[in-house]
């Protein structure tokens, strides 16, 4: 599955979001990733940002797409980050 | 499913929160490690151990390659499959000279096969193969049955290779490269260069997969077991090499995606320019990638999990489940 993941948290825990982020999936922009996932590491990801958010104040919304067929992406302004496998 | 990592940049492969980071002079780039299946490393590269500790505990390969392409080495982390049954009944089936050959014999069909279907796929798309097509058939019909030892199977094997690569200049006869036989170490014209990378490229996918199941990769069938170097993923690679490497090269030659300005010269030396390799190595992937649908599975599966599939079959074959038998290609 693809999965859009973007986050809305109190500052004191931005950082720590990002970071657990990056381990599953590609940064694109501020409080923004993406990236293919299995089930199996979506639910890694889910329950390790679960660890670390304060449920009455955070937001973290993931856009679970089964797969990437029927959508496409535009860009307006600069190219931030993005999935790249060859670099 | 995981993905492979290609690295050309030079810079610093690092551990950075806990993720892979690739450290240039300009900046800093995330890799999702949990999305990484291994990494093939081109560009001059600095790693340190901590790195390869965490590459290891997510068994991530990590695989060399030299300025000029040639594979240098891998970081083969722990095996975390270890299976003494298996390699006893791999080395079971290596000493016995009849199982041996039976197996050495199934990866030579398997190329042969496969090479069959590509000049067939092209012939039916108005090149003229014809007489390749029915020398490879007497190879395959009356040749392979005939061996009877290892040495006379390679030797076979190479002929039909080498008639085989006259062909290119048939499917590729509007493109502006030429091939005057097989040259390797080094290549002397482009399309040897391409050959010669795309089959290593092969060679090394192989080699990951075997990492991931309970195979040893140092014991070999057609190619004899040594000292040296690993050789299993060398006799599976020669199922894989003319539906990926050279289907691959044929797309990429054809549809003009090289030009002659994307190898380098060195002497009477050709390689592979790094924009050159790039393109490869992308459409090369994009191959893996790309999914048919499996028989015998009822599913869709990617040719990057055919590989593994493969070693599945030699497993079973090795266990005496079920008789290996090449995956052949048909289409």
């Amino acid at each position: 599955m693809y999965v859009i993941l973007v986050y809305d948290v109190n500052v004191a825990r931005v950082a720590k979001v990002l970071k657990i982020a990056r381990k599953y999936l590609h940064w694109v922009q501020n409080s923004v990733l993406e990236g293919e996932l299995t089930e199996a590491t979506f639910r890694k990801l889910k329950h390790e940002l679960g660890q670390v958010i304060d449920v009455k104040e955070d937001s973290v919304l993931f856009y679970v797409l089964g797969n990437q067929r029927y959508t496409t992406r535009e860009l307006l302004g600069v190219k931030k980050g993005g999935e790249e496998w060859i670099w | 499913m995981k993905r492979t990592l290609y690295l050309f940049r030079s810079g610093r492969l690092r551990r950075k929160e806990n993720t892979l980071a690739v450290e240039t002079e300009e900046q800093r780039r995330y890799f999702p490690v949990e999305n990484v299946r291994d990494i093939f490393v081109f560009g001059e590269v600095d790693l340190n151990k901590e790195v390869l500790e965490f590459l290891c505990d997510n068994e991530i390969l990590v695989h060399f390659f030299s300025y000029y392409g040639h594979y240098v080495g891998s970081f083969y982390p722990r095996e975390h499959y270890n299976s003494g049954y298996m390699v006893l009944k791999q080395a079971e089936h290596y000493m016995d000279p009849a199982k041996r050959l039976n197996l050495a014999r199934r990866f030579v069909e398997g190329a042969l096969e496969n090479i069959l279907q590509v000049l067939r796929y092209y012939h039916h798309r108005g090149k003229d193969l014809s007489e390749y097509v029915a020398a490879i058939e007497r190879f395959l019909k009356s040749a392979l049955p005939s061996c009877q030892t290892i040495e006379e199977l390679m030797a076979m094997e190479g002929n039909a290779r080498s008639y085989y690569y006259e062909s290119f200049n048939i499917i590729l006869e509007d493109s502006p490269f030429r091939i005057e036989g097989r040259s390797k170490k080094p290549p002397t014209d482009p399309l040897n260069a391409l050959i010669s990378f795309g089959n290593t490229l092969v060679y090394v996918k192989v080699l990951s997969e075997i990492y991931k199941t309970h195979l040893d990769p140092r014991i070999g069938y057609l190619h004899a077991t040594n000292f040296r170097r690993f050789t299993l993923n060398l006799d599976v690679a020669e199922v894989f090499k003319p539906i990926l490497a050279d289907r691959v090269l044929f797309t990429l030659v054809g549809r003009r995606m090289l030009s002659p300005g994307d190898f380098d010269r060195c002497g009477s030396a050709v390689f592979l320019s790094e924009r050159g390799r790039r393109t490869l190595v992308e459409e090369f992937e994009r191959k893996l990638q790309s999914t048919f649908h499996h028989r015998r599975l009822k599913r869709n599966v990617s040719y990057q999990t055919l590989l593994r599939l493969e070693l599945y079959k030699l497993e079973k074959h090795l266990i005496g489940e079920e008789e290996y038998t090449p995956f052949v290609s048909r289409w």
